[in-house]
């Protein structure tokens, strides 16, 4: 444990609390079983990071591992870990990662300051085969702007593996924060993933999800748009072939007037795998003058290949501007003809097509290098 | 005699069990340029889309020779990268895929090994000037809200980079405008020589002023019911295609 106070009443906490039933409306599609972890853990992993610039560091950027950070910033860390509030969903695993986490990522960048530069950081399990919890805190203070591709990554021979990560981000007035969590687990990892953003008035969150790995992905991503003029851009990728299985829930939580919310998920399946998606707009009686959208749109490659995508509303005021949509089908196969009569083989034309179809999700990728950094990593796993 | 470039012996195809070639032959040889003419669900486009091998039309019966090579079976992607291209009387949007994207990729299938990427680029900005369209046309996504004009003018720049040595042109000239019929098929001249064979599909005899055809067919219902020199575009554009509708008119 990070002997951190309240972890010993989150340990209480999720001792008290059942664990899910298997029909619940949250499990019924994806095996809860597989995501319980048998021991509470020790897993060893790494979390490793690009250096800072140097004139960053002395600006007081801080971008270092959880340990370290509360031995050497133990204020200021106090100050904002586990501080985002409870997340309405995967409950039970958010309760468990806060008692049990001992390491993870702290980012902090203080009021005004601009981080020009991307930054990196990457996980990586250790593989002693025990449940991992990583915990990952951004703060990012007033005015200022970053920007942070945190990969996941497995090492090369590694065994099964079970994670439950946390994620904390918390962007204070006017400030701009792009997060990519770039997710290349083994295929035999599986992955309990929560995330909880507080924007503040003004801020910008930019939030990417990438997930290429994994055997099992089930995430809970809440953003939560607390004071006026927040907004939020919620964009995923997916990609799963073989017999993954990614089950996504999101929760875009429109609490002021004035804010703005948008979401775009693409997944892309092919032999047998799987992705579910269910999604949450709720806009408080307070949120007028609101907009927000939801999107999620899946292209099967194979007809073992499936997708379930469920949007919701909830809306407690009016004059709000509010819409969803989602597709799902096979690929078009006059596209797949008019590439093919190029020469394009068809496997080749049907990689062609998943880049396209990705293609709008990472042209909404704020900085442009970044852009085709992802575009490749994806070609790559496709 | 050389081998002919393109040899279709007596083809029958059909979508959904419905007949719809019943049985044409036809002979393209290097060099040449052979117009199709007919009414509206003759046949034509099935007869090109048949020629690439699309999967929906069912071959029945008869063979297609490609410089003496029969490739009735062949794969879309094996045809193509043998030298036959489609120009699509309805191209099809690719969204997400850049025009320079898409070219690139379809030169490196056909030229492998042999692809340089310093020549494609230069080719490509020439070929985009010759064909009076804008830089931003790279960058833009395959055919996606492209005017009638621009989807066509994107499929003579494929033809020009990609250099086919059998051009099949579904109705390349329709919906351009006067001005860009011209550059279209300037572009289309521009690629003729002794190599190349071209069946052009067409309503207007007004492209064949531009493009002087060897040969002009007349196909109704799923025949060629007739073939002649240029005169006959000049012919049916006059009388129309109903002294060749004999079934039609007793149906
Ligand atoms: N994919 C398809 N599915 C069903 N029917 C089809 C399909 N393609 C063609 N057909 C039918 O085959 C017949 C011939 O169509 P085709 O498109 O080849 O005609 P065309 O001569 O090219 O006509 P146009 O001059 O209008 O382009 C029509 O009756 C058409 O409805
Ligand atoms: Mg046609």
């Amino acid at each position: 444990m990070l002997t951190h106070p309240s972890q010993k009443t989150a340990l209480d906490q999720f001792n008290a609390l059942p664990w899910p039933e298997k029909t619940s409306e949250e499990w019924r599609r994806s095996d809860l079983a597989g995501l319980i972890a048998a021991d509470n853990g020790d897993g060893a992993f790494s979390v490793r990071w690009d250096a800072v610039p140097p004139e960053m560091i002395h600006a007081g950027v801080i971008l270092t591992d959880l340990t370290t950070a509360l031995k050497q910033f133990p204020g200021l860390v106090a100050e904002y870990l586990f501080k985002t509030g409870t997340p309405r969903g995967l409950t039970k695993f958010a309760l468990q990662n806060q008692a049990l986490t001992r390491q993870g990522l702290f980012c902090y960048i203080p009021d005004g300051v601009h981080v020009d530069l991307p930054m990196h950081s990457w996980i990586e399990p250790a593989g002693n085969g025990s449940p991992l919890f990583p915990r990952v805190l951004v703060v990012v203070g007033e005015g200022a702007s970053a920007t942070l591709i945190d990969e996941r990554r497995s090492p090369a021979d590694s065994t099964a593996m079970l994670c439950n990560e946390f994620t904390e981000v918390l962007l204070k007035a006017d400030a701009k924060f792009s997060y990519i969590r770039l997710q290349r687990w083994n295929e035999s990892a599986r992955e309990l993933f929560g995330h909880r953003a507080v924007l503040k008035r003004n801020a910008h969150y930019s939030h990417i999800q990438i997930g290429l790995g994994g055997e099992m992905s089930k995430a809970n991503l809440e953003t939560i748009l607390s004071e006026t003029g927040a907004k939020a851009d919620l964009l995923g990728i997916l990609f799963g072939s073989g017999k993954q299985h990614f089950d996504f829930n999101t929760l875009q939580a429109h609490e002021a007037p004035h804010t703005t919310s948008d979401l775009l998920y693409k997944s892309v399946l092919k032999d047998t795998a799987k992705s579910i998606y269910t999604g949450l707009i709720r806009i408080e009686k307070e949120a007028k003058q609101t907009d927000a959208y939801q999107d999620n749109r899946s292209l099967l490659l194979s007809q073992g290949a499936k997708a379930d995508s469920i949007p919701r509303l909830e809306i407690l005021t009016d004059d709000v501007q509010c819409k969803h949509g989602v597709a799902v089908g096979p690929v078009d196969e006059d596209q797949v003809f008019y590439l093919m009569s190029r020469g394009l083989p068809r496997a080749e034309a049907e990689r062609l097509i998943v880049s396209g179809f990705f293609n709008s999700v990472l042209s909404r990728v704020p900085v442009e290098a970044l852009r085709e950094e992802l575009a490749a990593s994806v070609s790559q796993r496709i | 005699m050389s081998t002919p470039l393109l040899e279709i012996q007596d083809l029958h195809a059909e979508i959904d069990g419905k007949e719809i070639l019943k049985g044409i032959s036809l002979t393209i040889n290097k060099g040449q340029v052979h117009a199709l003419m007919g009414p509206n669900g003759s046949g034509k486009s099935t007869l090109s889309n048949a020629l690439l091998g699309h999967p929906k039309y069912k071959i029945t019966q008869g063979k297609i020779l490609f410089n003496g090579q029969d490739i009735t079976d062949w794969k879309t992607d094996a045809r193509a990268r043998a030298g036959i291209f489609l120009g699509f009387q309805y191209p099809i949007a690719v969204s997400g895929v850049s025009v320079a994207n898409f070219v690139r990729t379809a030169m490196k299938s056909c030229a492998g090994a042999n692809f340089q990427a310093k020549e494609f680029r230069k080719e490509f900005k020439a070929a985009m000037s010759a064909l009076g369209v804008e830089e931003s046309f790279a960058t833009r996504y395959v055919n996606d809200g492209f005017s009638g004009g621009e989807k066509k003018r994107l499929e003579i720049l494929q033809m020009t980079m990609l250099k086919p040595t059998l051009a099949i042109l579904d109705e390349t000239d329709s919906g351009l405008d006067i001005d860009a019929l011209k550059t279209v098929s300037e572009g289309i001249n521009r690629l003729r020589g002794p190599e190349l064979g071209i069946l052009l599909i067409t309503h207007y005899q007004r492209l064949l002023n531009y493009i002087l055809p060897d040969v002009v067919h007349v196909f109704v219902d799923g025949k060629i019911v007739r073939s002649g020199g240029k005169e006959l575009a000049l012919e049916l554009e006059a009388k129309g295609y109903a002294p060749y509708e004999k079934t039609a008119v007793t149906a």
